[in-house]
């Protein structure tokens, strides 16, 4: 039998097939086929609208709502020290020009993202993680594939877009209260201190700087990076998960590889996102030249 | 081959189908990687059955024979090396043989622990392959549901969540969540163990009822040689890595082979 279907392949198609099946053996290849089919899964034929949505708005609150107060508290904390530190260092060496610039690019492009994934990945992750792989070892997911439920659509479909969803709000969430929080930080430790840049920092003032150096890529990159973040993480957990060889102690090395896993490959597609700045750099390199 | 239920041929099962869930591999790579491998150490070697519709089916044999790993293996939920498959006629490709293929030919499973969701409530838990698959109005699914908590009489426990229930409650609700979707072919992996005695004999007459009413073909894995004899059906016992051929309970008993000397012995000590 599979001896005929080798030899119906042609030597084109055997390279196809061979490269197919070395991308499928990869971690990576294994969990983009995963996404693609737990996206592909909402469009599939036996749909229930109100199991699925339930899924959905249940995910989204727990992803979402339940760490809004760390994320809130560490928010305004980052936030005042970048405040602080950008005004001081920034007026001392006379480029209180790119303040504003400065807090763009730290908070809202890039560690803003980054560090709420991070937070997302450690508590929504981990804890998706150990929930379907509590599953797997029950075997109640494949008691859910035996009922006709398919456990991609019921588990991770709903995993994924509450988590995309989650992230997005959350960044949003992280990136204005670093900015207002913070401000409202740093004017509080500037009234203890009694230092001198009370007289510059004004809300007017921050806001307009960051208002100006926002360009319309940064507005497009705010709804990007958390959607692909968000993405990563809970494939990610749910591939370690569904990975776990129904063994008990495999669950926390799934929930460690998640996390650190997730950690890893938010990094590398931040990178990989972040070459569009690039591109746009070198662009205008050959206008100053 | 129109009135059978399931059909296998000739069945090869290693360790390495047994692994994982199956769910997050591409299914590629398990199709192309099938096959025996030299050197590999199996579970099931050659194994054939054959059940008729409406016929009910005990699987016997040691613990540690891989009793449930061939149901695994009915259910699409373990892969196997090599054989086919046929449910109700109809021949299923390896490529196609996943839990939900096997599970749109009305093909339910109550597993050995029972297997709730976690996170539901029972009379949920009842209703979630009912609601998914949007059998009938809300009301006539309401009503299947209450049908099925009656008859397995868990009703009282319907707002429960399934750690507040015993091991028993727990088997219960699952062969009631598995009877509610109304299946051709039910496949029970220990359905009695965890049972009291009152449960046990109130479950026995549920399977028959079920057998002559719906029709439903049933294969019960079980270590409880006495369901067999009290269902009057045929068991086939697992044995040297192959199943042999169904006999009914009393020719088991006075036969004269290895098998029915080593299960049957306490029963015949005891008349």
């Amino acid at each position: 039998m599979e001896t005929n279907k080798d030899e119906q392949l042609t030597v084109i198609g055997k390279m196809f097939h061979s490269l197919g099946l070395f991308l499928l053996r990869k971690t990576a290849g294994q969990q983009v086929a995963l996404f693609i089919r737990a996206f592909m899964s909402l469009f599939s034929r036996s749909r229930s609208f109100k199991t699925d949505s339930k899924n959905i708005i249940l995910q989204t609150f727990f992803t979402g709502v339940e760490i809004f107060p760390i994320l809130f508290v560490v928010a305004t904390l980052f936030g005042t020290v970048v405040i602080v530190e950008v005004i001081t260092m920034m007026g001392k060496v006379g480029f209180s020009d790119v303040v504003g610039g400065l807090m763009v690019v730290v908070i809202i492009r890039e560690l803003g993202p980054i560090l709420t994934a991070f937070l997302i990945a450690g508590r929504s992750g981990s804890s998706l993680t150990t929930y379907i792989g509590g599953m797997v070892i029950n075997s109640e997911v494949d008691a859910l594939a035996s009922m006709g439920v398919d456990p991609i659509r019921y588990l991770v479909m709903p995993g994924l877009i509450g988590g995309a969803v989650a992230t997005f709000i959350m960044t949003i969430v992280f990136s204005a209260s670093a900015i207002c929080a913070g401000f409202l930080m740093t004017k509080i430790a500037i009234a203890i201190t009694g230092n001198a840049i009370n007289l510059q920092l004004t809300w007017d003032y921050l806001s307009t700087e960051i208002l100006n150096a926002m360009t319309f890529m940064d507005f497009i990159f705010i709804v990007i990076k958390p959607l692909v973040f968000g993405s990563i993480i809970t494939t990610n957990a749910c591939y370690q998960a569904m990975n776990i060889p129904r063994d008990i102690r495999q669950v926390p090395k799934a929930t460690g590889k998640s996390v650190i896993k997730s950690f890893f490959y938010i990094v590398c597609a931040d990178v990989f996102l972040s070459l569009f700045y690039f591109i746009d750099y070198f662009n205008e390199i050959s206008k100053i030249i | 081959m129109f009135d059978e239920a399931l059909r296998i041929d000739n069945l090869h099962l290693s360790y390495r189908g047994l692994i994982g869930t199956a769910f997050s591999k591409p299914r590629a790579l398990g199709f192309f990687e099938s096959g025996i491998q030299p050197g590999e150490e199996e579970l099931i070697s050659g194994a054939n059955l054959v059940l008729k519709k409406g016929e009910t089916l005990c699987i016997g044999g040691g613990s540690g024979q891989g009793k449930s790993a061939l149901l695994r293996v009915i259910a699409g939920l373990a892969r196997p090396n090599l054989g086919k498959l046929y449910y109700f006629g109809e021949y299923i490709p390896p490529e196609r043989l996943t839990a939900l293929e096997v599970a749109k030919r009305q093909v339910g499973f109550v597993f050995q622990n029972g297997a709730l969701i976690s996170n539901l409530r029972v009379r949920d838990n009842i209703a979630l392959p009912l609601r998914y698959h949007k059998v009938g109005t809300p009301t006539e699914i309401e009503d299947k549901i209450n049908m099925a908590m009656d008859l397995m009489r868990v009703r009282d426990c319907a707002g429960m969540f399934p750690h507040q229930l015993s091991v028993g409650m727990q088997k219960r609700v699952a062969i009631a969540r598995s009877w509610a979707m109304g299946p051709q072919l039910l496949l029970m992996d220990e359905p009695t163990a965890g049972l009291d005695n009152y449960n046990r004999r109130n479950l026995l007459p549920l399977i028959d009822n079920m057998r002559t009413l719906f029709k439903t073909s049933i294969i019960i894995v079980t270590h409880d040689l006495m369901v067999a004899k009290e269902l009057g059906c045929k068991i086939t016992f697992l044995a040297q890595k192959t199943l042999t051929e169904p006999h009914s309970f009393d020719t088991w008993l006075h036969g004269d082979t290895e098998i029915t000397k080593e299960l049957f012995r306490d029963l015949r000590a005891s008349g």
